[in-house]
């Protein structure tokens, strides 16, 4: 694979974090490599305090690394990466259109052109007719449509996801995961797709990188190689099975003994 | 269902069922004018009786009828006139400078750090104690009490607006971060609308410390307006003119509060109704 292949590649990231009362410090991430090929779906898995979340931030630069190397494909227009957050941070004083235009706002597209070119992924992510709305107006799983559709608006190379699903029930939860990667397929995009959920990694991925806590590290790097496109119902296939169990296992593996509370990451 | 008959008929009538859906839907309104009006006439009975005596306390007809009177001569409306100015211009002031204060404080550490010794220690300060300064200063004309009135207001503007800019929600400063918004966009599509409610709560208790700053300043020296007619009238012990523009304060309250209500109404169409 030569770098060019690459939208994303990362060295020996390092998240540290000091406190200067009583001059410990707290390591979050601890020497992550990872590439991530172009189109490539890859979920990095693991328990809260395993520094998927930070490292995901690194990469979108909310963060800075206290050591290490980020190396995101660089692209002609536009930006290289775009986030989908946990919860949907749709503003509530915009209506879906002005939500999902913003990102191209940001960019300096003024707000009638940005509202055209935002329109298309309204549709591509099932919200036709809910321009007008306002996020209240909208169920937890249609926020999350409108907040992917505002990160795929401004066209970059990687989308990254931090636990986008989180917060939704079991039922939608599932829904939005087949409608995700239906999006996926159209859209054409590389994704970085954070996660705890072991059956959400495995269902979405090509690659889950299982990660461990304290400090956050990579610990396996799995490849998927169920067939695509994937229905929901290969959730329930002996292969899928398998991967879920190998990879509980890893989990529980390195698993600590006590359950201090340790900060989600 | 027309043949059925009923032993209460007249709510089973067109009126009848009108005026009972009328008041289910305006019962908030049917009880507080019950309310109003009943301790109204309560006072009036015991104002009548001698348990209230009239000399002190008033009734409820005296004071109507002094309002007809200084209504009808025209002679109370210079002081609304003169009261409702103070109260506009001073407020309009607290308004124009202690909301873009509020947002630089906010925004800013540094100007934070840089005022909020002073402000805190004017803030802690009773603005009463200020008057014979402000009199020394500005004399006993508008100034003196468009002072008043702003210093009075103005606290409430920028401590509301402050907190409003520091409640901004992190996620959505995450996310401008995460799309490259400009500073100047981060405010505009941001701070301002996440501050707006608190801005509006800040002009509804800065209306209601207006109001106090009119009548203290005029209560101190003046000549003319509503504060000048209470303290006026009290003097003279003509309680039923006192109790009058007593009255008159109450609803020009309750007047600017709905109006803030109105607007919140209006801006917030994003907000969903609080049930």
């Amino acid at each position: 694979m030569t770098s060019t292949d690459l939208a994303l590649s990362a060295r020996g990231v390092r998240m540290e974090y000091r406190d200067r009362s009583s001059d410990t410090s707290l390591v979050a991430v601890e020497n992550v490599d990872l590439d991530v090929a172009d189109g490539e779906f890859v979920s990095l898995l693991g328990p809260s305090g395993c520094g998927k979340s930070t490292f995901l931030k690194i990469i979108n630069g909310l963060l800075k690394a206290t050591a290490g190397e980020i190396k995101l494909r660089s692209v002609v227009k536009g930006r290289e990466d775009a986030m989908v957050f946990q919860d949907s941070a749709l503003f509530p004083w915009y209506s879906v259109l002005d939500n999902v235009a913003y990102g191209l706002v940001c960019a300096g597209v003024p707000r009638k052109e940005a509202r055209k070119r935002a329109s298309p992924f309204i549709d591509l992510v099932g919200l036709q007719g809910f321009g007008g709305k306002y996020p209240y107006q909208l169920s937890g799983g249609m926020q999350q449509r409108a907040n992917l559709a505002r990160a795929l608006a401004v066209d970059s190379a990687i989308l990254l996801m931090d636990e986008p699903f989180a917060s939704l029930d079991a039922q939608t939860r599932e829904l939005m995961q087949s409608e995700l990667l239906r999006i996926w397929n159209a859209a054409k995009k590389t994704v970085v797709f954070v996660t705890h959920q072991i059956d959400e990694a495995v269902y979405l991925s090509d690659r889950v990188i299982v990660m461990a806590p304290r400090p956050g590290r990579i610990i396996a790097d799995i490849h998927i190689d169920l067939p695509r496109p994937r229905q929901l119902s290969i959730k329930r296939s002996p292969e899928f099975a398998t991967y879920e169990n190998d990879i509980w296992r890893l989990i529980a593996g390195h698993q600590q003994a006590t359950a201090d509370p340790v900060q989600s990451a | 269902m027309a043949a059925r008959t009923s032993r209460f008929a007249f709510f089973d009538s067109g009126l009848g069922r009108r005026l009972a859906g009328l008041a289910a839907a305006n019962e908030r309104v049917a009880y507080g004018v019950l309310g109003f009006v009943g301790i109204s006439l309560l006072w009036e009975v015991a104002s009548g009786t001698g348990l209230i005596r009239r000399s002190l306390l008033s009734a409820p007809s005296l004071i109507w009828k002094a309002a007809v009177t200084d209504f009808g001569s025209g002679a109370i409306w210079p002081h609304i006139a003169t009261s409702l100015n103070e109260f506009g211009l001073g407020f309009l002031l607290a308004l124009v400078i202690g909301i873009p204060l509020g947002l630089l404080i906010g925004m800013f550490r540094r100007v934070d750090y840089f005022a909020s010794v002073l402000l805190s220690g004017i803030y802690a300060t009773p603005k009463v104690a200020l008057v014979p300064l402000i009199i020394l200063v500005a004399g006993i004309g508008l100034e003196a009490k468009l002072i008043v009135v702003f210093l009075l207001t103005i606290f409430a503007v920028v401590v509301s607006t402050v907190s409003g800019v520091h409640s901004v929600a992190q996620r959505h400063l995450d996310l401008t971060r995460s799309f490259g918004a400009s500073r100047w966009l981060v405010f505009r599509s941001v701070v301002l609308p996440s501050t707006f409610p608190f801005i509006l709560t800040g002009v509804r208790i800065g209306a209601g410390r207006a109001l106090v700053g009119v009548v203290t300043a005029e209560f101190l020296s003046a000549n003319e307006g509503v504060g000048y007619y209470i303290s006026l009238y009290g003097t003279f012990l003509d309680t039923s003119r006192v109790m009058l523009g007593i009255v008159l304060l109450g609803v020009f309250g309750v007047a600017i509060g709905e109006i803030v209500r109105l607007i919140e109404k209006r801006f917030e169409v994003w907000r969903p109704e609080i049930s």
